[in-house]
C-alpha cells in the first residue's frame, strides 16, 4: 500500500506561495545595497573603438564602473553543470563582457554599481562607447556561404554539425511507392517566465561571494569562480525559488555581473532585469530551417526519412551544440524508420543568443515530421492515427541513431486515447467557420545526454521527534522538483510531509543535485532520495525487527510506525524507533549519489548508439475551429495523452501538461517574436503576446501509467514532454478545416487567411 | 497648488498607514515593494501588460504599476496579504494549493487578488466568466485549467458557507478533480 | 536627463491653468494606463503630471431625454456595466466589454482612451458611427463642443488646442438602430486590436439606411468609412451586398504594416469585419 506515492498532496511551497511570503529573488535586500545596471550595445555587430567610463565613475553615488578590462577571466568555456570537458564541438564560448567587439544587440558592454537604480541607469547613460558599426549576419542561410565573415573571430560560422547515417536512403526512397518532402520552419519563443531575471550579491567576512540568484542551475558557482579567477570553494549560490524558468535560467544570467560588482565594491549588489531588458538580450528557443523527405510504401510503412536541420545558434553557441544534438536524434520521431539520413547545422549569426527551452530541440523537429506524417496520410488516404500505428517505434526497434530502444513503448496507446477523446466533430456553428482535428505524436528524452556522465546527491536526516531533513540542492522551477523529494522519502520512511524541513539550492550546504533541466530531477534526485531513504528504511527495519522480534522480511513501514505484517499487533512508533537507534550509535542520515547511465563522447559527427537514458513518448489531439473569413482560430478541444511510467502526484503531472501543452499552443499560434536585422521588435509582453486564460480551452489530460521509466517507482520525467506535439496537432487541424498547410510557426490568422486566398485564386484561376 | 518633483503620500496599505516621499514617475508597484515593503506584489513587467502585481486600490482590483503613487495619497492598497483575514480569500487560498493552481507562484498573489474581486462582484460566475476574470493576469506555468479549478472550488465552498448552495449545480461547475475534492470537501471532509 | 514633477489641481479652472501654462510639457494623469509604461520606458523626458482623476464633474453617466453625456473620467469598467448604455449604446457598451482586461478596465477613463488617440482606440469606432461630439474647455478657449470626428488627428495627435482639455462625451441613446462592434485581436484579452469595426444602420422596407460604419487600427486614424457606407446604403441586406460593400471598404482603409499584421491582412480584415458586424447587426 502506498502512504504518498500516486496521491495528490499539494506541494510543499505552494503554502507560502498563496501566503506571498515566499522570498524570490528581487523579493530579497541586505541593509547598504548598492543597485547593478548593464550597460548594452546598442548595434548587432560592431567594433568597439573606445570605451570611456570616467564621467560615469565620477558620478557622486555611483561605486563600481566595470568593463571587459577589469574581468579577470573574461571568455572562459561555457559548461551547464558538466564536470568532463566534453570537446570543441559540443562546448561554446561564454564571454562575460564585450571586449572589442559586440556581436549582437543589447551584449553587455560594462557594468554599474551604484546607490540607486535610477543613478546606476544615469551612470550607463554617461559611459562613452564609440562604435563602428559592421555588416551584421542576421540569417544562418548568409553565415553558411562561403567568405562570409566570421560572427566570432575564434569560432566558425558553423558551430557544430551533426550526422545520421542509418540504413541506405538513396535504395530506399528509390524503392518508395510515394515521397512527400516539405520545408519547415520554425521561430523563436521566447521562455517569458513572470519573474524577470534577477539576484543579490554579498562577499562575506573571508571572502566568499555569496549570489542569491534565480537560477536553474547553481554548479554556475564553479563558472563565477573562474571569472574571478577565485578558488571554486570561494563563491556560493543560494539558489531561491525560482519564478519560472523552461531554460531560460539555465545559462548564467546576472550572476557574473553581481558577483564582480560585489567583489569590487565589498558592498552587496542587487541586480534585475527590466522586462524588456529580459526580452532583448536574454536566450530564446532556436529558430530551425528544416528539409524534409519522407517515403513510404502503399500500405503506409515509412522507408526513409532525409532531414537538414539548420538551426540559428546566435551570436554565443551557449548551448546550440546540444541543442541541435537533440534535434538530430529526434529527427525521425518516435517511429521505426530503417533508412535515415540527418545533416544538421548549428550556424552562429548577429542575432541573440539562442540556448535552452522546454524541448530542447525536440519540438523543432517534431513540427517537421508530424507535418510530414499529415502530409502522407492525406496523400495515401490512411487515417492519421492508423498510419502512424503502423510505424510507431515498438520495443526492440532502433532509433535513427541505430540505438536499440529495448523498453516498453507506450505511444500507440497514447495516440489512440487522445484522438479517439475528441469523438466526432460537433456542426459549425456558422457558416463562416470550419471545424478540424488533428494529431500530433511524438517523444522527448528526460535526463541528459549520457556521455555527460550526470550524478546527483541528496541527503536525509531523521530527527529524534519523528520530523526529517531533506538536503537536496535541486532548484525548484515550481514544478513539485523539491515537494516530490518529500513525497518519495514520506514514502519509504513513513514521515508526515508537513513534519519534513526541504533544503535546497545551496551551492555550498546541500548536496548537489545538478542543474534543473533536461527533465532530469524526479529521474536523478528523485531516485538519490530514495536511495538514501532506502538505507534508512533498512537500518530502521533491522532495529525494529531486533526490538520486535520479527524477521525484517516481514516488517513494513506505515506512517508513523514500522509493524509486522503478519502480526499487526507488533509495531514500533517512529519516534522510539528513531531514539532507540540514535541511543545506540546508529547514524540517522545519509547521503546517496545516483548516477545515470554513463557513454562515451561521440568520436565524430556522425551521432551513432545511446545518447539519452529514456525517452517519454505522448500525443495531443486538437479540434479547432477555423474562420475563413478572418483566419482567425478558435480552440475548443484539447486532449492530451502520455505515458508517464507512474504518476507520483497526478496533480503535479496534470500541471506539467496543461502548462506545457498551453506553452506549446502559445508557440504554435500566438508568440511571434520579429526580429529585424538583430533587433527584437517585440520587446513587451503588449507585443509578445503569450496566451491569456480566455484564449485556451481546459486542457484534457489522459495518464498512461506503464511504470516503466528509469525514475523512482517506474517514473518518467514529465517537465519537457508536454511542449512536444502539440504544435503540429494544430497545424495538422488547420489543414483539416480548410486545406492550408502551415509550414511555419506561428500559425497566425494571417498566414490561415492567406493560405485560403490562395486556394481561392487557384480555384479561380 | 503645488508642483513637486518629490511628493509626500500618506497611503494606507493592508490597513497601516505609510508615508513616504515618492518622485512624480514613481508607480504604485515602486511605492509597495521599495517603500511600503509589500513584497506579495510582484514586478512582472512594469508596463500593465501581465498583472503580477494586481491590488485592491481605491476598492477595485487594478494592477498597481499603472497608478501613479502620487495619485494614491490618501488611498487604502490592499494586496493579498492585506485580504488574507477574508473568509474568501482563505477559501481561494486553500483551493490554489488544494487544485494545483501553484506552480512558479510569480503570479499568484495577484491572480488571487483577481480572483477574489471576481468573486466579490459575482459569486456564482461560469467557467467562462472565471476566465474573462483572470484575463488580465498572465501565467506561464500552469496553462490556466488548474486556477480555473480553484477559483471554481472557492466559489463552491463559500456558496456553501452562504447556505445557499446548489451540489448539482455547483458538481455542474467543476472540472474533474475539482468536483472531486469539492465533493469531499461538502461532505463535511474538510 | 529625467525630469518629473506631479500636480493635483483642486478644481477644473485650476486644471485648465496648469495646462495652459504648461501647454505641451503637461500631460493628463487620469487611468494612467497608457502614462505609466511611456514614462517608465522613457518616451517622456520632461513632464509635468498634471492629476485630474478626482476633479469634479467629469465622471458619470447622465441620460437627458434620449441623449446621454459621459464625463470623461468615466471608466471603461462604468462604462461596461451600465444598463443604460446596454440598451441605449450598445456599439459602445460592446467596445468596453472586450477592452483591455478587467483589471485595466477599472482603471482606464473614456477621455484617456480618445486622447490618446491611438487609432486602435477601442472607444472610437462607436463614438464615430454615434456621431458623438466632444465636450472641452481651455483657459483661453473656454469650452467647445465639436464632432468627434473632428478630433484624431494622426497616431498618438489630436486636433485639440494647446491648454484644452476633454470633459465629455455626448451622444444619442436608444436609436433602434441595428448595430455591432466588433474587434479583431490576436489575443481575446489584452489585445490591440488589428482591426475594429462599428457598424449601425436601418432597414426600411429591406433596404439599408442610416448606415453609419467607423474603423479602428485601420488608417492613422479612427474613421468613419463614409465610402462603404454609401455602398450599402439602400441595398438589401444579403452576401452579394456584402460581397461588394467589402471589396469597397478594402479599398477605403488606409492600413499600416507593423509587428502585429501586414497592411494587405488588415485590408482584408476590413472587408471580414463589416460582413461580420453586419451579420451580428441584423441577426
Amino acid at each position: 500500500m502506498s502512504i504518498t506515492i500516486g496521491k495528490g498532496i499539494p506541494k510543499v511551497d505552494a503554502k507560502h506561495k498563496v501566503r506571498g511570503d515566499t522570498i524570490y529573488a528581487d523579493d530579497y535586500s541586505v541593509p547598504g545595497m548598492l543597485y547593478g545596471k548593464v550597460l548594452r550595445s546598442r548595434y548587432p555587430a560592431a567594433r568597439i573603438l573606445a570605451l570611456r567610463t570616467a564621467r560615469a565613475e565620477h558620478l557622486e553615488g555611483v561605486y563600481a564602473v566595470i568593463t571587459a578590462k577589469d574581468v579577470p577571466h573574461n571568455e572562459l568555456t561555457a559548461r551547464f553543470g558538466q564536470s568532463t570537458s566534453v570537446g570543441v564541438q559540443f562546448e561554446g564560448v561564454y564571454r562575460v563582457l564585450a571586449d572589442e567587439e559586440v556581436r549582437y544587440f543589447g551584449e553587455p558592454i560594462a557594468l554599474v554599481a551604484a546607490e540607486s537604480p535610477e543613478l546606476a541607469e544615469q551612470a550607463c547613460e554617461m559611459i562613452e562607447v564609440e562604435y563602428q558599426p559592421l555588416e551584421g549576419i542576421f540569417d544562418p542561410m548568409t553565415a553558411m556561404e562561403p567568405g562570409v565573415r566570421q560572427v566570432a573571430e575564434k569560432q566558425r560560422n558553423i558551430a557544430s554539425h551533426f550526422k545520421i547515417r542509418k540504413g541506405n536512403v538513396e535504395e530506399a526512397f528509390a524503392h518508395a511507392d510515394v515521397i512527400v518532402e516539405g520545408t519547415y520552419q520554425v521561430p523563436y519563443q521566447d521562455h517569458a517566465y513572470l519573474e524577470p531575471e534577477s539576484g543579490v550579491a554579498w562577499v562575506d567576512e573571508d571572502g566568499t561571494i555569496n549570489i542569491r540568484v534565480s537560477s536553474q542551475v547553481i554548479e554556475h558557482f564553479r563558472e563565477v569562480a573562474e571569472v574571478l579567477n577565485l578558488p571554486h570553494s570561494r563563491v556560493r549560490y543560494l539558489g531561491t525559488w525560482i519564478g519560472g524558468g523552461f531554460g531560460g535560467k539555465e545559462d548564467i544570467t546576472v550572476e557574473s555581473f553581481l558577483a564582480l560588482l560585489a567583489w569590487k565594491t565589498r558592498r552587496p549588489v542587487k541586480l534585475t532585469y527590466t522586462r524588456a531588458e529580459s526580452l532583448l538580450t536574454h536566450s530564446k528557443r532556436h529558430p530551425f530551417f528544416m528539409e524534409y523527405k519522407t517515403g513510404a510504401t502503399q500500405d503506409g510503412r515509412i522507408v526513409a526519412v532525409q532531414a537538414r536541420l539548420i538551426s540559428d545558434a546566435g551570436s554565443y553557441s551557449a548551448l546550440s551544440p546540444w541543442v541541435l544534438l537533440y534535434a538530430t536524434v529526434n529527427a525521425a520521431g518516435p517511429y521505426h524508420v530503417d533508412n535515415v539520413w540527418v545533416d544538421s547545422y548549428a550556424v552562429m549569426t548577429n542575432t541573440p543568443i539562442t540556448s535552452a527551452f522546454r524541448g530542447f530541440g525536440a519540438p523543432q523537429v517534431n513540427f517537421a515530421y508530424e507535418s510530414q506524417m499529415d502530409e502522407l496520410s492525406r496523400r495515401l488516404g490512411i487515417d492519421p492515427l492508423e498510419l502512424r500505428q503502423r510505424n510507431f517505434l515498438r520495443q526492440g526497434d532502433s532509433l535513427d541513431t541505430g540505438w536499440v530502444y529495448d523498453r516498453p513503448v507506450a505511444i500507440s496507446e497514447a495516440a489512440e486515447k487522445a484522438w479517439y477523446a475528441l469523438g466526432p466533430k460537433p456542426a459549425p456553428a456558422n457558416p463562416q467557420v470550419a471545424i478540424g482535428h488533428g494529431l500530433g505524436a511524438g517523444m522527448c528524452s528526460y535526463g541528459r545526454l549520457t556521455f555527460l556522465h550526470d550524478t546527483s546527491r541528496s541527503y536525509i536526516k531523521l530527527e529524534l521527534d519523528g520530523s526529517a531533513v531533506i538536503r537536496c540542492g535541486v532548484p525548484d522551477l515550481g514544478g513539485g522538483q523539491g515537494h516530490i523529494l518529500c513525497q518519495i522519502a514520506a514514502e519509504e520512511l513513513g514521515l508526515a510531509i508537513e513534519r519534513i524541513k526541504l533544503y535546497i539550492t545551496d551551492s555550498q550546504l546541500t548536496p548537489l543535485a545538478g542543474t534543473t533541466t533536461a527533465t532530469r530531477q524526479l529521474y536523478m534526485s528523485g531516485n538519490a532520495t530514495l536511495k538514501a531513504a532506502r538505507v534508512l528504511r533498512t537500518r530502521m527495519l533491522e532495529k525494529a525487527s531486533g526490538m520486535l522480534g520479527v524477521p525484517v522480511e516481514d516488517l513494513e513501514v506505515q506512517p508513523g510506525k514500522v509493524l509486522s505484517k503478519s502480526q499487526p499487533e507488533k509495531s514500533i512508533g517512529l519516534v522510539p524507533l528513531v531514539n532507540r537507534m540514535s541511543t545506540e550509535g546508529e547514524e540517522l542520515f545519509v547521503e546517496s549519489q545516483f548516477n545515470a547511465p554513463f557513454t562515451s563522447i561521440p568520436a565524430n559527427e556522425v551521432i551513432e548508439g545511446q545518447i539519452h537514458p529514456d525517452y517519454t513518448f505522448g500525443a495531443y489531439a486538437v479540434e479547432v475551429e477555423v474562420n475563413r473569413e478572418t483566419g482567425a482560430l478558435r480552440v475548443p478541444r484539447i486532449v492530451a495523452c502520455f505515458d508517464v511510467g507512474k504518476a507520483l502526484n497526478p496533480v503535479i503531472v496534470e500541471g506539467q501538461i496543461e502548462g506545457g501543452g498551453i506553452q506549446g499552443f502559445g508557440y504554435a499560434l500566438t508568440e511571434d517574436m520579429k526580429i529585424e536585422k538583430g533587433i527584437i521588435q517585440t520587446p513587451s509582453f503588449a507585443e509578445y503576446l503569450i496566451p491569456t486564460a480566455v484564449d485556451v480551452p481546459d486542457l484534457e489530460t489522459i495518464l498512461l501509467e506503464s511504470e516503466t521509466g528509469l525514475g523512482p517507482y517506474g517514473a518518467k520525467g514529465i517537465g519537457e514532454p508536454p511542449m512536444v506535439s502539440i504544435a503540429p496537432a494544430l497545424t495538422n487541424a488547420i489543414y483539416d478545416a480548410v486545406g492550408v498547410r502551415i509550414t511555419s510557426l506561428p500559425a497566425t490568422p494571417e498566414k490561415i487567411l492567406m493560405g485560403l486566398l490562395r486556394h481561392v485564386e487557384k480555384e479561380g484561376g | 497648488m503645488e508642483i513637486q518633483s518629490d511628493v509626500k503620500v500618506k497611503i494606507r496599505v493592508n490597513g497601516t498607514a505609510v508615508s513616504a516621499t515618492v518622485q512624480a514617475g514613481d508607480s504604485l508597484l515602486d511605492f509597495l515593494r521599495n517603500q511600503a515593503r509589500a513584497t506579495d506584489v510582484k514586478c512582472g513587467c512594469n508596463q500593465g501588460d501581465c498583472g503580477t502585481c494586481t491590488v485592491i486600490y481605491d476598492g477595485k482590483a487594478v494592477k498597481s504599476c499603472l497608478v501613479l503613487a502620487a495619485q494614491a495619497d490618501g488611498k487604502e492598497v490592499r494586496s493579498l496579504r492585506g485580504l488574507m483575514e477574508d473568509p474568501l480569500m482563505q477559501s481561494l487560498q486553500n483551493a490554489f494549493v488544494e487544485c494545483g493552481a501553484v506552480q512558479c507562484g510569480f503570479c499568484t498573489p495577484g491572480m488571487l487578488v483577481a480572483s477574489w474581486s471576481l468573486l466579490q462582484e459575482n459569486s456564482n460566475p461560469t467557467r467562462g466568466e472565471m476566465r474573462q476574470g483572470i484575463s488580465g493576469n498572465l501565467c506561464r506555468c500552469t496553462g490556466y485549467k488548474k486556477i480555473i479549478d480553484a477559483i471554481s472550488l472557492a466559489a463552491a465552498q463559500h456558496v456553501v458557507t452562504d447556505g445557499t448552495a446548489n451540489l448539482a449545480d455547483l458538481a455542474d461547475r467543476l472540472d474533474g478533480q475539482a468536483q472531486a475534492k469539492a465533493n469531499y470537501l461538502l461532505l463535511g471532509g474538510g | 536627463m529625467l525630469h518629473y514633477s506631479f500636480c493635483k489641481p483642486g478644481h477644473l479652472i485650476e486644471a485648465l491653468q496648469v495646462l495652459s501654462e504648461y501647454g505641451g510639457r503637461a500631460r493628463i494623469a487620469a487611468g494612467c494606463s497608457n502614462l505609466l509604461p511611456d514614462l517608465k520606458a522613457r518616451h517622456l523626458q520632461d513632464c509635468l503630471l498634471v492629476d485630474i482623476s478626482e476633479l469634479e464633474g467629469l465622471r458619470g453617466i447622465q441620460a437627458e431625454g434620449d441623449w446621454a453625456t459621459v464625463g470623461s473620467l468615466t471608466t471603461i469598467a462604468e462604462l461596461a456595466v451600465s444598463p443604460l448604455l446596454r440598451e441605449g449604446a450598445p456599439l459602445l457598451w460592446q467596445a468596453c466589454q472586450s477592452f483591455g482586461d478587467p483589471l485595466v478596465r477599472n482603471r482606464a477613463t473614456l477621455g484617456g482612451n480618445l486622447g490618446h488617440a491611438s487609432p486602435a482606440a477601442d472607444t472610437a469606432p462607436p463614438l464615430l458611427a454615434m456621431e458623438a461630439s466632444v465636450a472641452t474647455e481651455s483657459l483661453s478657449g473656454g469650452r467647445r463642443e465639436f464632432p468627434i470626428a473632428e478630433l484624431f488627428a494622426g497616431p498618438g495627435r489630436t486636433n485639440l488646442r494647446p491648454g484644452e482639455l476633454i470633459l465629455s462625451l455626448r451622444f444619442p441613446l436608444f436609436q433602434g438602430k441595428h448595430e455591432a462592434f466588433v474587434k479583431f485581436g490576436l489575443r481575446d484579452a489584452m489585445a490591440i486590436s488589428l482591426a475594429s469595426a462599428a457598424l449601425s444602420l436601418r432597414l426600411h422596407d429591406g433596404l439599408m439606411q442610416d448606415v453609419r460604419l467607423a474603423y479602428g487600427s485601420l488608417a492613422a486614424t479612427p474613421f468613419r468609412a463614409t465610402r462603404t457606407e454609401e455602398c450599402l446604403t439602400g441595398m438589401p441586406f444579403n452576401e452579394e451586398t456584402l460581397s461588394l460593400a467589402s471589396a469597397q471598404a478594402q479599398g477605403e482603409v488606409r492600413p499600416i504594416t507593423d509587428v502585429r499584421a501586414s497592411s494587405s491582412y488588415r485590408r482584408q480584415l476590413a472587408g471580414a469585419l463589416l460582413r461580420q458586424a453586419a451579420r451580428a447587426a441584423l441577426s
